[in-house]
């Protein structure tokens, strides 16, 4: 923009017209910048302005202090970072700043705001073994720290003579029936079966294992924490928990492997030891493959899914049928692995729950990093895609037809 | 925006030009948000002409927003009064079942404590307890005051009573499953009423005007341990504390997490509760804030498909409560009662500088 010292009649003549004062237009034909900047009211009380000018030019001389005002604003900006009113520096030329069209006179044009397109990042699951195999470890680490635990914990627990099992009220309710513990354990066996069919048969394997193995062993290390700081009495009189062995590491040892061998089921013999009541590994196990089956399988497989709701459900009523466990503690697995469950996929899926922010309190949790490690490189919600592994594909021959309906990368 | 310079300087140039405005329009009511220097409400007609003036420069473009007219912070108290209410009921639903409860509890004669590590470590200290409840006490009143002096009292109240109400709730739940013996041999539970109904009914109108507090000589009854009730106010108040007051009071939220850690850790110094019980209310009470939180804050978690935080039983209660929410709430604090600031001699000078709205 000139200054408005340097305008020129025409200059003058356009500015009057886009500010909508034709009026003074003939008047001031030959003023320029400085001239125009000069007039004062008096100016305006003595012809020919006091016939043109219907308000004793009360408006023309505003706009002219407007102008005033943006010439300084402008040699202000031109020569200091604060915009607050000061002397005009000589000499000072307008830089050309990002966005602006240079322009000479004083046109309000269009304004072209470049604003960086941003596209949304594609949706991207690469595999990354790497972090699946450190899940993996991690999953072991807690197994195998939760089956410590428990050994340790089992010197701990209170004979049943001594402390009688706590008042329960689904024991008040239900009496003890034998079959029941076997029962859960089948039904667990067999969700944990189909979700390893179904895990084989993912596309996204690697990103679905590792979830898995990282909140199974996140959900393993909180039991480890609630079964060793207070230790329950025996749920019933009918349990027989193995001697205890006070000191002698090595058997302790080999009580570990067996356990750790066996899975921590009785079905296997390995489920001898007491002391692990708050909170039911097993209603862990049961809860969480049926969460991650329903998750990760067609919408439409609604008998499916209703089968390993089934299963589930009924094999949870079983822990608690065979006063294998007191209530609190299938209640507190319950609500412990949905939540963890619910919590970990929902920052999953939303880009913005990714990042710290002061909005979203989910980051708070102590284990925030590590999903970051895990989920970063993942963008948006892991579709439920198949494909054969490749290990039976390469035995594939001449299928064509087949092989064309399953995702073929 | 085209560059950041001439914005700046547009800005505080035209705030100098219109500083006389900025204190008119900040005192025009409660409910107004603070008026941004550019856009200048239309009843200002002096100062129409710079504002033209301004715009018709170069490098400042007046990008016109819509004057919503939607209060993104709307009060409704009526909302806050059925918070207040379920919070109550459960309160109350508490105090039944802890009496229903107390009955159940075997006697520390046959059933001793159970083993537990803090206790193994750490040997009773007798007074431990009374610095809990009084830190207790200290919280709230600070979390009261805090309240008081905050701009968007119903909602945050709200929030509270709601919080406070699922997590005793969730207490009925697991008390009542399974009765825990008395952690020590020192409890003197008070004794067993068996079919009395009437000394029942008493008993619970005891709790409740005590609060449940020892200190008031109403926690009497035994056998509610899982999980403990203290660390839940101990932990909300704190969390509340620390999310509506402004980031860098950072020595006050340092001295409430040390009145709520000290006040925890006496809980089991004093062997009132097993470790398992305070460790699950920490867990619970700091997840299910959390939770809430982020969901009400993240606008865009309300219409998203894969948004499994509405998969818990209490979601249509939270939609009810924070539907007209938009925004996350801003931690701005103001004279709770308007006539208070017009008693002082200066009111605009002094209304500005207690009215410091951050938008977080």
């Amino acid at each position: 923009m000139k200054k408005v010292e340097a305008w020129s009649a025409e200059d003058v003549f356009d500015w009057l017209s886009k500010e909508g004062m034709p009026e003074y237009i003939t008047v001031l034909r030959q003023t320029d910048g400085p001239a125009l900047l000069s007039l004062t009211t008096a100016d305006f009380k003595v012809p020919p302005l006091s016939r043109v000018s219907p308000d004793g030019g009360e408006q023309l001389l505003e706009r002219i202090e407007i102008l005033r005002i943006e010439t300084h604003i402008e040699d202000h900006k031109n020569g200091h970072a604060n915009g607050h009113i000061g002397g005009i520096p000589n000499g000072t030329s307008k830089p050309q700043r990002n966005g602006t069209l240079g322009r000479k006179d004083f046109e309000p044009e269009m304004i072209r705001i470049p604003i960086p397109t941003v596209e949304p990042p594609r949706p991207s699951f690469p595999t990354e073994w790497g972090k699946t195999g450190i899940a993996f470890i991690y999953a072991i680490i807690c197994f195998v720290t939760t089956t410590v635990v428990i050994s340790v914990v089992h010197e701990r627990v209170p004979p049943k003579e001594h402390t009688p099992p706590l008042p329960d009220k689904f024991f008040d309710l239900f009496d003890r029936r034998e079959w029941a513990f076997s029962i859960c354990e089948i039904n667990g066996m067999l969700l944990v079966g189909l979700w390893l069919i179904q895990w084989i048969l993912l596309k996204h394997r690697s990103i679905i294992g590792r979830r898995f193995f990282f909140i199974v062993g996140t959900l393993y290390l909180y039991r480890c924490i609630t079964m060793y700081i207070t230790t329950l009495p025996v749920p019933g009189m009918h349990f027989k928990c193995s001697p205890k062995l006070l000191g002698n590491w090595e058997a302790q040892m080999r009580r570990i492997m067996k356990m750790i061998a066996g899975g921590g089921l009785s079905i296997t013999g390995s489920h001898t030891m007491c002391g692990d009541y708050l909170y039911s590994g097993h209603t862990v196990m049961l809860t969480l493959t049926f969460l991650f089956i329903k998750e990760y399988s067609p919408r439409r497989f609604w008998c499916y899914h209703w089968f390993c709701l089934a299963l589930s459900a009924f094999g949870i009523f079983c822990i608690l049928l065979a006063h294998d466990h007191y209530t609190v503690d299938v209640v507190v697995a319950y609500f412990i692995t949905t939540r963890l469950f619910w919590w970990y996929h929902t920052m999953a899926n939303k880009q913005s729950l990714k990042e710290t922010s002061q909005s979203n309190l989910l980051s708070r949790v102590w284990w925030y990093r590590l999903f970051q490690y895990f989920e970063e490189n993942v963008n948006g919600t892991v579709p439920r895609n198949y494909q054969l592994p490749l290990s039976v594909r390469a035995f594939h021959w001449n299928r064509g037809v087949k092989y064309s309906r399953l995702d073929t990368q | 925006m085209a560059s950041p310079e001439p914005g700046n300087a547009g800005d505080s140039s035209t705030y100098n030009l219109s500083s006389g405005m900025e204190d008119g329009s900040v005192g025009s009511g409660p409910g107004t948000n603070k008026t941004c220097p550019v856009h200048i409400s239309d009843e200002e007609e002096a100062k129409r002409s710079f504002r033209k003036g301004i715009a018709r420069h170069n490098d400042y473009v007046k990008i016109s927003v819509p004057e919503s007219k939607v209060n993104h912070l709307p009060t409704e108290w009526w909302k806050t009064v059925i918070a207040f209410f379920y919070a109550a009921f459960n309160l109350v639903l508490t105090t039944v079942v802890i009496t229903v409860v107390h009955e159940r509890v075997p006697p520390k004669e046959t059933s001793p404590p159970l083993p537990d590590k803090f206790f193994d470590y750490i040997d009773r200290v007798k007074w431990a307890f009374t610095v809990t409840e009084i830190n207790g006490m200290v919280l709230v009143a600070i979390w009261l005051i805090q309240l008081f002096f905050f701009k968007y009292k119903s909602i945050a109240c709200r929030r509270f009573f709601f919080l406070i109400g699922t997590l005793y709730l969730y207490r009925c739940v697991t008390m009542y499953v399974t009765t825990l013996p008395v952690p020590g041999m020192h409890m003197n539970c008070a004794p067993k009423l068996q079919g009395d109904t009437q000394a029942k009914f008493q008993r619970v109108l005891q709790l409740i005007s005590g609060a449940g507090l020892s200190i008031t000589n109403s926690h009497l009854l035994c056998g509610d341990f899982l999980y403990s009730g203290h660390t839940v106010m101990l932990t909300l108040t704190y969390l509340f504390i620390k999310e509506y007051s402004p980031k860098s009071f950072w020595w006050y939220h340092l001295m409430c997490w040390l009145l709520s850690a000290v006040g925890v850790l006496c809980i089991l110094v004093a062997h009132e509760h097993y470790t398992v019980d305070v460790v699950v209310a920490y867990f619970i009470t700091s997840r299910l804030f959390w939770w809430y939180h982020t969901m009400a804050n993240l606008q865009t978690l309300k219409c998203s498909p894969n948004n499994y935080l509405t998969n818990t039983w209490w979601n249509p209660l939270f939609n009810f409560f924070e539907r007209n929410v938009q925004t996350s709430v801003p931690c701005s604090y103001s004279w709770p009662i308007t006539w208070a600031s017009t008693c002082l001699k200066n009111p605009c000078k002094k209304y500005s500088m207690v009215q410091s709205s951050r938008e977080e």
